[in-house]
């Protein structure tokens, strides 16, 4: 591989400048933090969220991977913010990997994204 | 200073510019247009371009310019010395013997033979990336007809003894094959020295164009070699079609220049080399693949802990052009198999990266890509979990 292959003009303005990258310090609301792994897979994914009443109101995330998939995780995390932890489940990997242009060999890195927001999801409501 | 830095020359050399001059000369109107085949004036005249190349290429080998063997490339020396010796020799023995470390050139004409029914012997180099003189005659077997071992590494670099291969293969009658895209114009070679047989390199990867290459085939005792192609019997029997003869005009004179001033070019490109190792090693969680010591002198394999190679990649887009350790093909996603030979996990494979420097390497454009590298490296890091900094390596 003499050269980076090719990714769209979004994939990679989203992997070189991620608004979401990064993780959240304790603060007001709820922090829940979860982590996919699958390095073999070329994936690593750790996503924190801080949550007031019902709603995500700050997600950040770290990750190890390709292009693809840090872009993958830019975006899904972006999309946290302003939801209900629970909605993190309707996550679809194949809707994303089109609207990224994904490539087919790549689409078990989108499964670990799912893998992380549906622990999000998963996780305990604050006890009242 | 604008614009990336070239550090892929282990794939590719620009073309120097007296190449390319020499060229056009060939091409343009009053240039030897005419079939070098051909007995006529204009076509002696070409056939004088080519046998003038042919001396120069010979030379930088050390080689008799009768035993130079015209190509398209280190590609197709390599397949017709291997599948050439193999299938001509094939009632002499069926047991070849190679390295896990060779270009893919290399492995896949010996994949294709195991297909037609040899036995192939795949050495593991130590973890310096080089295979021991011991291990090929511990391999040679009295039905062994051909040994296969590269010089330089296309992707550490690191160098193998192969006069003392050779050796081996020679005292035991063994063929000797050698693939030295690499280290062709960059170090000395001396085909006499290591009892070569068959010895392949290319011109691009010297300052010379694509499309050319040579075959070394020792002229005595001539190796028996079947042709990959048949026609017109040009390049003895060896090589069919009509010879470019720009093309070959092109890497007569990049031997001439590579041959020229040879011994400064390798002091200074090692020297820039090691500057450009000594400033990656401030990144820290660096490693190095390959052989320090027996090396080529343009190549450096480096591994990052915690980074993934495409990301690196596209990381440094625009600023630094080289190649990754990972994969020749990003789409198969595959580790390298010689730095998987070497020991390394996929992971580590994938956190590679390979710098190579050439004749237009600079002192600044050692320091740019340095940089460039720290800066990408340091930010792939600041977003990856810490327990991945731990674990890809």
């Amino acid at each position: 591989m003499t050269a980076a292959p090719g990714y769209s003009d979004r994939v990679r303005e989203l992997f070189m400048r991620p608004p979401h990258a990064g993780s959240l310090p304790p603060g007001p609301g709820r922090v829940i933090a979860v982590e996919a792994v699958a390095p073999e897979r070329g994936a690593w994914l750790e996503v924190t969220a801080r949550v007031e009443g019902d709603t995500v109101v700050e997600a950040r995330f770290r990750a190890w991977g390709c292009p693809h998939f840090i872009a993958a995780c830019e975006l899904a995390v972006a999309r946290l913010e302003g939801r209900p932890p629970g909605e993190a489940v309707q996550f679809e990997p194949a809707a994303l990997a089109r609207e990224l242009g994904v490539p087919a060999e790549k689409f078990g890195r989108l499964l670990v994204v799912e893998d992380a927001l549906r622990a999000l999801a998963a996780a305990p409501p604050e006890s009242k | 200073m604008s614009g990336p830095v070239y550090l892929d020359y282990a794939a590719s050399w620009p073309v120097h510019p007296r190449v390319a001059e020499t060229m056009a000369d060939c091409l343009g109107p009053e240039g030897p247009h005419a079939n070098p085949s051909s007995s006529h004036a204009e076509g002696r005249r070409a056939a004088q371009v080519i046998e003038q190349a042919r001396e120069s290429v010979a030379a930088l080998i050390g080689a008799a310019p009768k035993s130079i063997v015209f190509t398209s490339g280190a590609t197709e020396s390599d397949n017709l010395a291997i599948l050439g010796a193999a299938r001509a020799g094939r009632d002499r023995g069926r047991h070849l013997v190679t390295s896990r470390i060779e270009h893919r050139a290399v492995v896949d004409a010996f994949r294709q033979l195991e297909h037609e029914g040899f036995e192939v012997t795949w050495l593991r180099p130590g973890p310096d990336g080089r295979v021991a003189p011991q291990q090929v005659e511990d391999a040679i077997r009295p039905e062994t007809l051909l040994v296969s071992v590269m010089h330089g590494n296309n992707e550490t670099g690191t160098v193998n003894d192969v006069a003392a291969i050779g050796t081996a293969c020679r005292v035991r009658g063994v063929l000797f094959h050698v693939d030295a895209a690499q280290g062709a114009g960059k170090v000395p070679v001396d085909v006499e020295a290591w009892n070569a047989d068959l010895v392949a390199f290319t011109a691009h990867k010297l300052g010379g164009p694509k499309g050319i290459g040579a075959l070394y085939v020792r002229a005595q005792p001539r190796p028996a070699l079947q042709p990959l192609q048949f026609g017109g019997g040009q390049e003895r029997g060896l090589r069919a079609g009509t010879l470019a003869t720009h093309q070959v005009a092109g890497f007569g004179v990049a031997c001439e220049l590579a041959r020229a001033d040879l011994p400064e070019e390798e002091r200074r490109v090692r020297g820039l080399r090691e500057r450009l190792w000594a400033h990656l090693q401030t990144v820290g969680g660096t490693w190095r693949n390959g052989s320090a010591e027996a090396s080529l002198p343009g190549i450096l394999n480096v591994g990052f802990a915690g980074i993934e190679g495409e990301s690196l990649f596209l990381a440094l887009d625009g600023k630094v052009l080289a190649s990754s350790g990972s994969a020749c093909n990003s789409a198969s996603a595959q580790p390298s198999h010689v730095l998987r030979a070497l020991g390394l996990s996929d992971l580590a494979c994938q956190a590679s990266l390979r710098l190579s420097l050439g004749r237009w390497s600079t002192e600044a454009d050692v320091q740019r890509a340095a940089d460039a590298v720290a800066e990408a490296v340091a930010r792939l890091r600041s977003l990856a979990p810490a327990a991945a900094l731990e674990r890809i390596r």
